[in-house]
């Protein structure tokens, strides 16, 4: 008998004249007490599952199929009112961002009593002070009277998954929970989960983007592409032995932090929207595969191979021989001269009122060196001083201490040479392309925009302008949109071309491949490589991801708390971590 | 925030300042003779020279700015040139009564608002949105003045069926304990004089009210929209919460906010609008004294109702301030 039984589930979609399916012909089954993991890049439907279970569509989408059975009833046919009597009480949902999940002008306690009384609590301080205890949150009694922005993100979590489960239900949706927490966090809620439902016996289906957490987590993993499920079967398998080459592509297309180094696969394009899905016959991935032909344009069906592994693809035995290239190498020769020293280098920012000052270090006596061409990686969680460290060497905050040499100046004081200095030696690529590129710019005057002082012939701009995209491997008639007729990929990809227009000798990323898909950040992390070995620059590469580090950069700095705990060869501070936090950051990180 | 509140406070001295000298400079360089005015046709020169000597108009400009400001902060207005009466007591006759009366529109222009907001909430993406739509327009382009003219023409004299002139019946003397009417009426214990004030003021402070309900209405219906775009909207009805608890309860908790900024911003504007009603519905407040004032050229009382104008501004922007600051846990921090 299962909690949640999908039987040909399917989720239309209407785009203008077309209906096109979001969701198509979802078979799944979930059995008390185990976790299903949801794993696909954005657009691939999984949060659309979660959706049709609450029915809460977005406008346009209708959910139908012959049936979506919870608990012996069917989802789909029942009342309204009931599925909402089910909802958190039987089913309950755990968001993906807890710091807007909860209502910020309602104290915790409200917020959790009103929930309690809902589902028929009496005593509902005492369960949401027992529930708050159950997900280790220190002083619950305390937290009651807190309003959630008084908390982090999470313990805000923790606060939604002690919610989630008050109620015991049957069914725990978790969309994404740990996708906006940083690393060590994110390892710390998974457990949580998994404690509560190990001791309630909830069946969770785990919505992901990330394969290898979905493998540390789930028993049963499901693979989608473009609203279908590719290849579902047990976690270790799926993970170890993928048989879908969209599987085994995304799995080489992640960098890892263990094992040897090698090369990312890169997916060309990216996942087709919905609109351009009613254009592709059978196979929806065969437009990106590697081993597509001619046979592919006839819908392949879910094969069962053995123990409940099931493949949407007929050539599953080709699937072990897809490889990714060779590991990034070295560049080659001598290091360059020194470009970036920073010597004890700080900076506090003083908040509070009047009566309490209140001074954070945001950095502190950091030491560093950077060499031209080199790539050095900066990790650490948020809050570790990193942003403020890239923003000190563009000179966007002052340093309240010590010194910054860039290209053998020194940087530190502002005034008219220090800023000619950095103009001629430095740029920044950063995290938003959304807010990073002006919307009303279009793209070829945003590539180019550091020519705009030197007043040339708009003929001039125009085949700069050719060249960068040319350089970004987009094509010209790209030049003539505006950044939101981009995809986020090609977004960032303007994003770093900009930066790239006088290229600069040294380039400072803040998480440039953060938030998003993995397909896209191996073209991105590709098209980094390849301009460093066409035009030799250095980069300091902020990121809280340390596989990205650890393909793209030679040298790491790990800091925590606006303090440098160590650095090194990033070969050797990943195989032998020597600081504490250091091996609690790698520990950190699923190995699936 | 506190602390941006406890500056705005300490601001308030040097506005007041900056404004009393922008007033009394401005008002000094009209070309109008006080003294002159004070006299009777038949007066000699020599006695509006004496006149004007002893209001202290010969006296140099600064000195006679310090002088009225000395005296204005011990509460001392000066005598209306025109009435021959301390200022300050012709103030607390007339300010009550605008206040009421401003007090009453803005409670009018509250609950039509929040209705209305709340309305062409429930109506968006539906058919009477157009309509809705429409009818806020319509409402917004229409001047106080002007629903007052409406107002005194439909009920007033079409219907016969609210009074449009003065604060009270003929007959009814007025109870003077406050000087806010409907509760020295209470205070006294006449309801009947209760019922008459309040008849009195439902045309004016209608009037006044329904010209600053439109922009509430929209502001509101749209921190609606954004609010419900919010996750923490979406993650309670996930949790089975009912639609109506998530409006009053979520949804408008955080709509309120910049919904009460707003009304905050335009009871300024209200109360510099009931001028205009006073004066059409003979209403005895401060529009009115201040509208006698300017056209006798009664400089002390044109000074102190513009001063008290400003105070009041600055005190209802304050208390708004205040209770935002105490709706809005993240302001606190």
């Amino acid at each position: 008998m299962s909690v949640l039984r999908a039987e040909g589930l399917i989720v239309p979609a209407r785009i203008g004249p077309l209906t096109v399916p979001a969701l198509r012909d979802l078979n799944l089954a979930l059995a008390p007490g185990k976790v299903l993991g949801l794993v696909g890049e954005s657009g691939a439907g999984k949060s659309m599952v979660g959706r049709a279970i609450a029915q809460m569509l977005p406008p346009g989408f209708t959910v139908s199929g012959r049936g979506l059975h919870f608990a012996g009833q069917d989802l789909l046919t029942m009342p309204a009112t009931e599925r909402r009597a089910l909802l958190g009480r039987q089913i309950a949902f755990i968001p993906q961002e807890p710091l807007s999940a909860l209502n910020p002008v309602r104290t915790i306690g409200s917020q959790f009593g009103e929930h309690l009384r809902r589902v028929g609590v009496a005593d509902w301080r005492a369960a949401a002070v027992a529930a708050l205890q159950s997900v280790h949150l220190p002083d619950p009694a305390g937290l009651l009277d807190r309003y959630p922005h008084q908390l982090s993100g999470g313990m805000c979590q923790r606060v939604l998954i002690a919610m989630a489960f008050a109620s015991k239900p049957a069914l725990v949706v978790a969309d994404e929970p740990t996708t906006a927490l940083d690393v060590t966090i994110q390892a710390r809620i998974i457990r949580v989960m998994r404690e509560l439902q190990q001791l309630h016996d909830t069946a969770v289906l785990f919505i992901t983007h990330d394969l290898r957490l979905a493998a540390e987590v789930c028993d049963e993993i499901a693979v989608l592409y473009a609203g279908g499920v590719v290849e579902h079967g047990p976690a270790e398998v799926v993970l170890n032995e993928p048989l879908h080459p969209y599987t085994k592509c995304l799995l080489l297309s992640a960098p890892e932090i263990h094992g040897p180094r090698r090369g990312l696969y890169t997916l060309p394009e990216q996942m087709p929207g919905l609109r351009a899905l009613a254009d592709i016959p059978g196979c929806r991935f065969a437009p990106r595969c590697p081993l597509a032909r001619e046979s592919c344009r006839n819908a392949p069906a879910l094969l069962v191979l053995k123990d409940a592994h099931r493949v949407a693809c007929p050539y599953p035995g080709e699937v072990p021989g897809i490889s990714a290239g060779p590991a990034l190498a070295a560049p080659e020769g001598q290091a360059g001269a020194v470009l970036v020293e920073a010597r004890d280098l700080g900076k506090t920012f003083r908040t509070g009122t009047p009566f309490r000052r209140r001074a954070v270090a945001a950095v502190q006596g950091v030491n560093f060196t950077l060499h031209e061409g080199e790539f050095l990686g900066v990790v650490g969680e948020s809050g570790s001083g990193k942003s403020t460290l890239a923003r000190l060497l563009m000179g966007l905050e002052r340093p309240t201490s010590g010194e910054i040499r860039l290209a053998g100046r020194d940087v530190s004081r502002w005034d008219g040479a220090a800023r000619r200095t950095r103009l001629q030696t430095a740029q920044m690529v950063f995290q938003d392309p959304q807010s990073a590129l002006n919307p009303r710019r279009r793209v070829a005057s945003i590539v180019t925009q550091a020519l705009e002082a030197a007043g040339l012939p708009a003929a001039t701009r125009e085949a700069k302008a050719a060249e960068i995209l040319a350089d970004l491997g987009m094509p010209a008639e790209l030049g003539s949109r505006f950044p939101n007729q981009l995809s986020g990929g090609q977004r960032q990809r303007v994003n770093i071309g900009r930066a790239l227009c006088l290229v600069p000798k040294l380039l400072v990323a803040d998480e440039i491949v953060s938030g998003l898909d993995v397909s896209v950040q191996a073209q991105l992390l590709a098209l980094l490589a390849r301009l460093r070995a066409e035009h030799r620059f250095a980069l300091l590469l902020i990121s809280h991801d340390l596989a990205v580090v650890r393909y793209l950069c030679e040298r790491v700095m790990v800091m925590q708390r606006g303090v440098v705990v160590e650095q090194g060869r990033t070969e050797d501070v990943f195989a032998n971590p020597q600081h504490p936090y250091t091996k609690e950051l790698l520990a950190a990180v699923p190995k699936g | 925030m506190v602390l941006s509140f406890a500056r705005r406070l300490a601001a308030v001295g040097p506005i007041l300042l900056v404004v009393s000298l922008l007033l009394f400079v401005a008002l000094r360089l009209l070309p109008v003779d006080p003294a002159a005015m004070s006299m009777p046709p038949t007066a000699t020169k020599v006695e509006i020279e004496a006149a004007r000597s002893a209001m202290g108009l010969d006296r140099p400009l600064v000195e006679q700015y310090a002088i009225w400001l000395g005296q204005t902060l011990h509460g001392d207005f000066g005598t209306s040139i025109h009435m021959r009466r301390p200022v300050g007591g012709l103030l607390l006759e007339t300010l009550p009564a605008t206040i009421e009366l401003s007090v009453a529109a803005m409670i009018v222009a509250g609950l039509l608002g929040i209705g209305g907001g709340l309305a062409l909430f429930a109506l968006r993406n539906r058919r009477g949105e157009a309509v809705a739509e429409l009818t806020t327009t319509l409402m917004m382009s229409i001047p106080e003045f002007l629903w007052a003219l409406l107002f005194i023409f439909l009920f007033g004299v079409l219907l016969s069926a609210l009074p449009f002139t003065g604060r009270l019946d003929p007959g009814m003397t007025r109870p003077v304990v406050s000087g806010f009417l409907l509760l020295d009426a209470l205070l006294v214990g006449r309801p009947d004089i209760y019922a008459s004030a309040l008849r009195h003021l439902l045309l004016p402070a209608a009037a006044l009210g329904i010209a600053f309900a439109p922009p509430v209405m929209r502001v509101l219906r749209t921190s609606l929209v954004d609010v419900y775009q919010e996750d923490y909207i979406r993650q309670a009805r996930l949790r089975g919460v009912g639609e109506a608890r998530i409006l009053l309860a979520h949804a408008l908790k955080n709509a309120i906010l910049p919904t009460l900024t707003l009304m905050g911003v335009q009871f300024g504007f209200l109360f510099g609008g009931s001028l205009l009603v006073e004066v059409i519905y003979a209403y005895p407040g401060m529009g009115n004294l201040m509208v006698d004032a300017v056209r006798n050229a009664d400089l002390p009382i044109i000074q102190a109702v513009a001063l008290t104008y400003c105070v009041v501004v600055l005190a209802i922007t304050s208390a708004v301030d205040a209770l935002v600051l105490l709706l809005n846990p993240r302001l606190r921090a």
